[in-house]
């Protein structure tokens, strides 16, 4: 037993670790066929009591049921994180990809353009269609080759068109930051969840949106440009006041008395209010958290800070959208003042125990100023106090705006917003004339850098066109996912039956280890994070039909052997040994070009690459290894082996 | 059980019989590349390509005289998976200038209907887009989401409050759907798959797949070439030029021959090759394998008999390990779906010719150069 120990261990690491791996995939798929249960009997429940009802109506009815059932039990999403990730192909959704048009962008930032840059942009544009070069080069080099210099359009008189060309090409670049941030901003918003936004070279953006069945609404995310705000934060106890009576009307209590009162008499009632609220914060010690959650619904969700100087809730991600759900409610609006509104810090500003706590801020719905005022805005590091910070420029239209707005509210807070959440909330400090403004207060200098680029995306958008495009619709997803289970499954079925056939016993061990073989694989794309596509369940089919190669190498060999008259252990051993070459071999020629198709494939084609280097690692482990110890064992306790 | 024991068949002494079934092979491929051209998907081509799946049966002719009452030049139009499916793929990008403005009134005519004699002025048109303005920011606001609501790809140009201006989005898929809903109230449809591919990504993808393809065949000559003598990695190469080549030649000649069977070109296609590349070179390194070990047991045993002697010896494992694989594969074919079904043919077919080749090209070849050189080929 001693001489396999190292081997079984290895052997039972291996298959422990690949079930652990794959646990939280097997939970989550019970998690979702039983929400998919509820929901169904759910859309029964409805369309029998409405019949009547629209398909868009019930559509985002059943969708805010499954939401709520998957944010009843934290445990459903945490599963849902580590289990196997399915691709675009399979689950159904979006994959754009997104190129800066710099073109319009050059439009954009051109000062005069007459009639000879518009010429010149149109050919351009028909140049850059079939050529590889940078769009700003084809133009520099338009206007080189009419004797124009670009100072012309561009940047001041004083600079060379080398200068210019480097200063567009860094605008060019920036516009694709700006489109990604602007992207994600939105794609966060809208709940997609799980997407990934990423760059390609320079000037490509690859987004993928999981599950997205309105195409139309979609594509409205992927659009460059965006709305920035400057909103003013309402004083700390008005908004305690607000906050209190949502909290009754929810929980039910609610009288109307403060309709009669003045303004001066609400914010006494407000401070007496909010001295209420920190008392019950206090005497809630007793109260269990579901009592406490009965009789303040919103403050069990929305939490404040009793010690705090600000009245910014945190709200935990879980609790966003149900948040969101409750101030939307007709009953919770009709006590909101006409002119003020609740909105989320864009990013969270913490983490408790792995949960994601954004900012609830009270803010006026009509903003002080719009982004499109602002010219400039730069991070850097502020040379007095060594902190990041962001230096923003506005035009001189701005300018006179931002001096009469900052003087009237030295100590209030203004929120800069972003198509509807919060990026930074920075307290004015003094009257800013001129229109050059200093946001300090970021955690750090990339920080800093976000709140720059979130400041321009008012102002420029970032054009972007869709070059590629591919949506895979759910149904046809699910047909996928059948498709490629049953095809492993039979194809399994087969090459075992085969193997068992024409190997008897040792086919047996072949089979046994082509079970590990898959285990291994799924087990591995689940631990790495990977995702699963269509082509990846081909490549795990392939496998099973490479995988075996190995065991037939090494049978083939051992009845060689054996014809030689050597024992069955000699024959194992050197059959084993002997066909090592043959086997190493092969499988790194495959190996060599799944690395490279997986360098140059895009998407599902990664998939299937993926799948077959974890599948050729896995097999090679399984024929080397496990069958090696099972004939070993086999061998040694004089157990029959029969080779065909 | 045992298949092709102590078989000594003399497979060089035929090896011309063997050329001349690869270059007929070879030849019937390429006619027909030279004759009727590869067929890419839109992968490479670029182009637009929706599926559709109708609730009730549908006759392909009856969606194809529809499609091609709206003039968008050549569009192809074919079944896919069962009798609900159809595949609509055209290689424009955009909708042709000549029909423009009949898209234009089509959103004219949408907008009117929801807020009839709205004044709107237009802004611009471009080859997939038009700007509209309004009078007022509150109705441009309720108009785009009620277009929205309808199925159309409505939107601010600006997000600033103040924002009259609207822009329309119309793609050449887009149009396709419009049509095909008016002109079919009776069997509603759902959008399965949209793919739309830009004419500069679909340049790139090809450029990719032939340097993907080429840095494999690089890669593996590299590989074989440090593990085996030169002349045995060029023959193995050269043999898996044969089977790329081949069975990409047998691929153009089978398009459109069996029926329901889709071989074009696309990225998974490309995957298939390259797998091919990697996997068909599998069995080439068995035979090589077994000859360099024979080359140090018999020292004065001639080459021609000594490969025959290789071949024949390992011929059972060659068949059987390509045979697993057919099984696996073939069950692809069958069971896998349509999206893979022109994945598992390439390999079906390649693997079939891969071990074709292995067996009777790679090692004539290695033959054939010692013949001409008068080397002495050892390791």
């Amino acid at each position: 037993m001693k001489e396999y120990r190292f081997r079984l261990i290895l052997i039972l690491g291996a298959v422990v670790l690949s079930l652990y791996l794959l646990y939280p995939t097997y939970v989550n798929y019970n998690n979702q066929k039983a929400i998919s249960k509820v929901v169904a009997e759910k859309e029964k429940e409805i369309k029998a009591s409405n019949p009547q009802i629209s398909a868009d109506k019930l559509d985002s009815k059943l969708k805010s049921i499954e939401d709520s059932l998957k944010n009843a039990d934290p445990s459903i999403n945490k599963m849902k994180l580590k289990s196997l990730k399915l691709g675009l192909d399979l689950q159904g959704g979006m994959r754009v990809v997104l190129e800066v048009n710099t073109g319009k962008l050059l439009e954009k930032l051109a000062k005069n353009p007459d009639d000879v840059f518009k010429t010149v942009m149109k050919e351009s544009e028909k140049e850059a269609t079939v050529s590889e070069e940078s769009m700003v080069n084809i133009v520099a080099k338009k206007f080189a080759a009419r004797g124009i210099r670009l100072s012309r359009y561009f940047g001041n008189i004083r600079q060379t068109d080398s200068e210019i060309i480097s200063e567009l090409q860094k605008d060019a670049d920036d516009a694709v930051t700006r489109a990604m941030e602007i992207i994600r901003n939105r794609v966060d918003q809208y709940g997609v969840s799980e997407p990934t936004i990423q760059r390609q070279g320079s000037r490509r953006i690859i987004v993928e949106l999981p599950g997205i069945a309105r195409e139309e609404e979609a594509k409205q995310l992927l659009q460059g440009t965006a709305l920035l705000e400057f909103k003013l934060v309402k004083d700390p106890e008005l908004t305690i006041s607000i906050m209190k009576k949502i909290d009754d009307v929810l929980a039910g209590t609610y009288v109307d008395s403060t309709k009669s009162d003045s303004s001066l008499a609400k914010g006494t009632t407000a401070k007496t209010k909010q001295s209420k609220v920190a008392s019950t914060d206090t005497s809630n010690k007793q109260l269990s958290a579901e009592e406490f959650a009965a009789k303040h619904p919103f403050f069990a969700i929305a939490m404040l800070d009793p010690k705090g100087k600000s009245a910014d809730a945190y709200v935990k991600g879980d609790d966003r959208d149900k948040l969101q759900l409750m101030l939307n409610r007709p009953e919770v609006q009709q006590v909101i003042p006409n002119n003020i509104q609740f909105v989320f810090s864009a990013k969270p500003i913490a983490n408790q125990n792995g949960q994601p706590i954004y900012m609830l801020y009270c803010v006026n719905k009509n903003p002080e100023l719009t982004g499109g005022v602002i010219t400039n805005a730069v991070a850097t590091i502020s040379p007095e106090t060594n902190a990041p910070i962001v230096n923003m420029e506005m035009n001189s239209d701005g300018a006179a705006d931002w001096a009469r707005i900052t003087g009237a509210n030295i100590g209030k807070r203004i929120a800069i917003v972003l198509d509807g959440v919060v990026y930074s909330a920075p307290v004015v400090q003094n009257k800013i004339t001129g229109g050059n403004s200093q946001i300090s207060g970021s955690g750090d200098l990339q920080e800093a850098q976000l709140l720059a680029i979130v400041l321009k995306a008012g102002a420029l958008p970032a054009p972007v066109d869709i070059i590629e495009e591919r949506s895979v619709g759910p149904s046809l997803g699910q047909d996928s996912i059948n498709e490629g289970f049953n095809s492993t499954l039979i194809g399994f079925l087969v090459v075992s039956f085969f193997m068992i056939v024409y190997y008897q016993r040792a086919g047996m061990i072949a089979a046994g280890s082509l079970l590990f073989t898959i285990l291994f694989i799924l087990g591995f794309l689940a631990g790495f994070n990977a995702t699963l596509t269509l082509p990846g369940i081909a490549g795990i089919i392939l496998t099973i039909g490479m995988a075996v190669d190995a065991n037939v190498l090494i049978y083939e060999r051992i009845r060689e052997e054996m014809e030689t008259g050597k024992t069955l252990k000699a024959s194992v051993d050197s059959g084993f040994s002997k066909a090592y070459s043959a086997i190493i071999d092969s499988n790194i020629t495959t190996f060599i070009t799944a690395v490279i198709l997986y360098q140059f494939g895009s998407g599902p084609v990664q998939g299937f690459a993926l799948t077959l280097m974890i599948g050729l690692g896995a097999s090679l482990f399984s024929a080397l290894v496990i069958t090696k110890v099972t004939f070993d064992y086999m061998v040694a306790k004089g157990i029959k082996v029969t080779i065909g | 059980m045992r298949i092709f024991e102590n078989i000594h068949i003399d497979w060089l002494g035929k090896r011309k019989i063997f050329y001349i079934i690869s270059i007929s092979l070879f030849l019937i491929g390429w006619a027909n590349v030279l004759i009727r051209g590869l067929h890419f998907g839109i992968d490479f081509k670029g182009g637009t390509e929706i599926v559709l799946q109708f609730d009730k049966a549908v006759d392909v002719s009856t969606v194809r005289s529809y499609v091609e009452k709206i003039g968008l030049g050549f569009v192809e139009i074919k079944t896919f998976g069962g009798e609900t499916g159809v595949l609509i793929r055209t290689e424009s990008q955009n909708i042709p200038k000549a029909i423009f403005p009949k898209v234009v009134d089509h959103i004219d005519n949408a907008i009117d209907k929801i807020f009839p004699g709205i004044p709107k002025t237009k802004v611009d048109t471009s080859a997939s887009t038009i700007t509209y303005a309004f009078s007022n920011a509150d109705t441009t606001n309720e108009l785009i989401s009620r277009l929205l609501a309808a199925g159309y790809q409505a939107g601010k140009v600006s997000e600033e409050l103040t924002n009259k201006q609207m822009v329309v989005r119309v793609g050449i898929a887009d149009w396709i759907k419009e049509n095909l809903r008016t002109n079919m109230p009776d069997n509603p449809f759902q959008i399965i798959k949209e793919d739309h591919v830009g004419p500069k990504v679909g340049n790139e993808l090809k450029t990719n797949a032939l340097i993907a393809i080429a840095l494999s065949l690089i890669g593996i000559l590299i590989y074989l070439a440090f593990r085996f003598k030169f002349i045995f990695a060029v023959g193995a190469v050269v043999a898996l030029f044969h089977d790329v080549l081949i069975t990409m030649g047998l691929y153009a000649a089978l398009y459109g021959v069996i029926p329901g069977l889709n071989l074009e070109i696309d990225l998974t296609v490309v995957a298939a090759f390259l797998t091919l590349i990697g996997y068909s070179v599998n069995d080439t390194v068995i035979v090589f394998d077994r000859v360099r070990e024979n080359l140090k047991i018999h020292k004065t045993m001639p080459l021609e008999e000594l490969i025959n002697q290789s071949v024949n010896r390992t011929m059972s494992r060659t068949i059987l390990t390509a045979g697993t694989v057919l099984l696996a594969v073939l069950v692809l074919l069958i069971f896998g779906g349509e999206v893979l079904r022109a994945f598992s043919f390439t390999l079906f077919f390649g693997t079939i010719i891969g071990t074709y080749s292995s067996i009777f090209v790679a090692s004539a070849l290695v033959l054939e150069y010692a013949n001409r050189f008068q080397k002495k080929v050892n390791f």
